[in-house]
């Protein structure tokens, strides 16, 4: 999707300093990585595999990045494509989203509130490209210019995954869902909740087939 | 901590949004802060280490 930005336009957005050495940039995005890393896992071991093989494999490609040019956007782009092929490879012996959300969870402190471990199971529900928008743009505070050069998404996309992501949480932790909020209204004004139901999924079929 | 909503529904339309939004933030900071403010793995560190001096040689 780097297609509607220019990549030079891209590397040039969070440009570094082309004297700072290339293992000194490598050691100052680590916390941000581990951050990326844990978004997209949903798991702190495998947060650290992921970061260690991104590590890895940049290393191993650090004749390719160009000194000056964008190197969280070049680290994060390594890590993303590294959790992806990662994922086609477990896909074809796991479904990876029926992994556990209890393996997200469980990173969950004591002194989590309740709430908190609710957001933890909530988050652990999202597809990980929603979780991941969401984490770049609300923790790291990245506008979504910086994201999509550091992710090579459209910005387009990525308000859309951002947008998905905090209409679905807000779903899932308030139960504000469209067709639950008109379920109560009918409720309230008098209609059994089976025939309300009822009538929500004749109403959605027809919005459906319309 | 935890999502609020005006009981009434009669706020302004986006007053349940907003508070909503105020709360994720929180909580997502909560969640990732810690991650980025636990130190980096030492084997992490010296694999870059030893790439570094390799390469000085």
């Amino acid at each position: 999707m780097r297609d509607q930005m220019a990549p030079n336009v891209m590397d040039q957005m969070g440009a570094t300093d082309p004297g700072t050495p290339f293992h000194t940039l490598m050691v100052e995005a680590l916390p941000g990585l581990r951050q990326q890393a844990f978004a997209l896992t949903r798991n702190r071991a495998d947060a650290d595999d992921l970061v260690q093989a991104a590590v890895t494999n940049a290393l191993a490609a650090q004749h390719s990045f160009t000194p000056g040019t964008n190197f969280k956007a070049w680290m994060s782009r390594i890590l993303r494509n590294r959790f992806l092929s990662d994922m086609r490879r477990r896909r074809e012996t796991v479904e990876v989203d029926e992994a556990p959300a209890e393996a997200f969870a469980r990173a969950a402190s004591q002194e989590d509130s309740i709430a908190l471990q609710e957001l933890r199971h909530a988050l652990a529900k999202l597809p990980a490209d929603q979780r991941l928008a969401l984490m770049m743009v609300t923790v790291q505070g990245l506008s979504y210019e910086e994201v999509s050069a550091q992710l090579g998404v459209a910005v387009g996309t990525l308000k859309c995954r951002v947008f998905r992501a905090r209409k679905q949480l807000q779903a899932m932790l308030l139960g504000d869902a469209p067709a639950e909020r008109r379920q109560v209204e009918a409720i309230r004004k008098g209609a059994s909740p089976q025939a309300s139901s009822r009538r929500m999924v004749e109403s959605d079929r027809r919005i459906g087939a319309g | 901590m935890g999502p609020r909503t005006e009981a009434s529904g009669r706020g302004r339309r986006s007053s349940p949004d907003a508070a909503f939004e105020l709360w994720l933030k929180r909580g997502l900071h909560e969640i990732y802060d810690q991650v980025a403010q636990e130190p980096v793995p030492q084997a992490l560190l010296d694999l870059i280490q030893q790439d570094a001096t390799a390469k000085k040689s």
